[in-house]
């Protein structure tokens, strides 16, 4: 697969050393002097194109026809709408990631601009921290894609409200599912009899209510000091 | 009209100046507050400041009922993503953008907007005027790649047919004026000294025009 990269900043080259390690074929188009120098030692020659972006025989040097994702990262969030809006315009290039820098343009990063999927930094941090903060000991897994889900697990500890309870009369939400409980080491597939043991670690498929919920249930009835 | 001017420049300044004189509703966005000093003093409309992407901003200066829009600033890639958003959110057809540099214009052009580039026509303008003192540009079209010209029909051309004067050359005639009544001119009709013909024509072809009259004064 082909992707084409744009600005070797930290982003554009940390995607693109992923992507190489993958095997994948990529291009990373960059026209600082400063920047250039250092890509130079990261990454192997013929994945970098110099060259202005915004020009569009610098694309097409890269290859831009051929692509089939464009990766606009750049630090300006109008250069990687027009990224966008060129690669499909004119290259037919069939998937368009964009960074979003300032999340008061998010609104612009959807179709107007053709962009297929708008990755915001700012939002994504600051989202990871909050959950961080409200949600205790509980990990996230995997945020799925759509919607607003998430993977959670979390251990039951000594003294959670959990303890000695079966599922089915936990008063979970309707948006959140028990998916499965690790006990001395193997899994049980859970059911709405299985009754919560301390230690007993919990995987769950949730949204953010559900999580909060769960938090609720598997923290000790003595709140920590 | 309610016109909203995007950039606030030496430009943008000059063209809130001519449209608010008219007596057109002016709305106009800086990024910068102190440039709106450049405005005339006398200009009452209304000033907005912030960045020309963010959507309140935009709203501010009344973008929703806009008429119009010239988004004049010094960033062209600003320029091409602030004149398709008024195209293809906002709905507004008579959207106007400003080629700052060049080499960014295929980016315009690539956005299907109307480009005015002050570069590009002054410098093809000055070019003109240094080779043809005697053929007047009285029409510019685009940014001055297709032009109409005035030229009076020398002594040397009089009962010559329009045919042996145009040839096969990037130059339309448009226009032929003789006794004071203007015709559409056919390629078959017979010139006359005095007539003032009227051709629309590249710079190339204006160049060739120029050359085969010189020969034939000469």
């Amino acid at each position: 697969m082909l992707v084409v990269i744009v600005s070797g900043g930290r982003t554009g080259a940390q995607l693109a050393n992923l992507l190489l390690s993958q095997n994948h074929d990529v291009r990373v188009v960059e026209n600082r002097p400063e920047v250039l120098e250092r890509i130079h030692h990261e990454l192997p020659t013929e994945a970098i194109i110099e060259g202005d972006a915004l020009q569009m025989r610098t694309l097409e040097l890269a290859g831009i026809q051929k692509a089939q994702v464009l990766a606009a990262c750049t630090t300006k969030d109008e250069v990687n709408l027009t990224l966008c809006y060129l690669a499909r315009t004119h290259y037919n290039v069939p998937r368009n990631i964009a960074r979003v820098n300032n999340p008061r343009d998010q609104w612009l990063f959807d179709e107007k601009f053709h962009v297929d999927v708008a990755v915001n930094q700012a939002e994504i941090l600051a989202g990871l921290i909050q959950e961080e903060m409200s949600l205790g000991d509980m990990i996230t897994l995997l945020k799925l894609r759509r919607g607003n889900y998430s993977i959670v697990e979390e251990e039951v500890p000594n003294g959670a409200r959990a303890i000695g309870v079966a599922i089915k009369d936990l008063g979970l939400p309707d948006h959140c599912v028990i998916a499965g409980i690790i006990r001395k080491g193997e899994v049980i597939v859970p059911r709405g009899v299985t009754i919560f043991e301390a230690g007993d670690e919990v995987l769950a498929v949730t949204d953010s209510d559900g999580a909060n919920r769960l938090s609720v249930l598997f923290s000790p009835l003595v709140e920590k000091k | 009209m309610k016109i909203i001017v995007i950039g606030c420049g030496r430009l943008g300044a000059e063209l809130v100046g001519r449209l608010y004189q008219r007596g057109h509703e002016v709305s106009v966005v800086d990024i910068l507050k102190s440039s709106f000093d450049k405005l005339p003093a006398d200009f009452a409309g209304r000033t907005n400041e912030g960045e020309a992407i963010n959507r309140e901003v935009l709203h501010r200066a009344g973008i929703e009922n806009a008429d119009a829009v010239a988004v004049v600033t010094d960033s062209d890639i600003t320029n091409a993503v602030v004149g398709h958003l008024a195209r293809h959110v906002y709905h507004i057809s008579n959207v106007v953008v400003r080629n700052h540099d060049p080499i960014y214009r295929p980016i315009l052009e690539a956005y299907d907007l109307q480009v005015i580039s002050a570069l590009s026509w002054g410098s093809q303008r000055i070019e003109e005027m240094i080779y043809h003192a005697d053929l007047e540009m009285i029409f510019s079209t685009g940014n001055g790649e297709v032009e109409i010209y005035e030229l009076s029909i020398p002594k040397e051309w009089d009962g010559r047919s329009l045919r042996e004067f145009i040839g096969e050359d990037a130059c339309l005639p448009v226009s032929l004026m003789h006794a004071g009544r203007s015709v559409l001119p056919t390629r078959e009709m017979l010139l006359a000294a005095g007539d003032f013909l009227y051709v629309s024509a590249t710079l190339d072809g204006v160049e060739a025009l120029r050359k085969r009259i010189f020969t034939a004064t000469r």
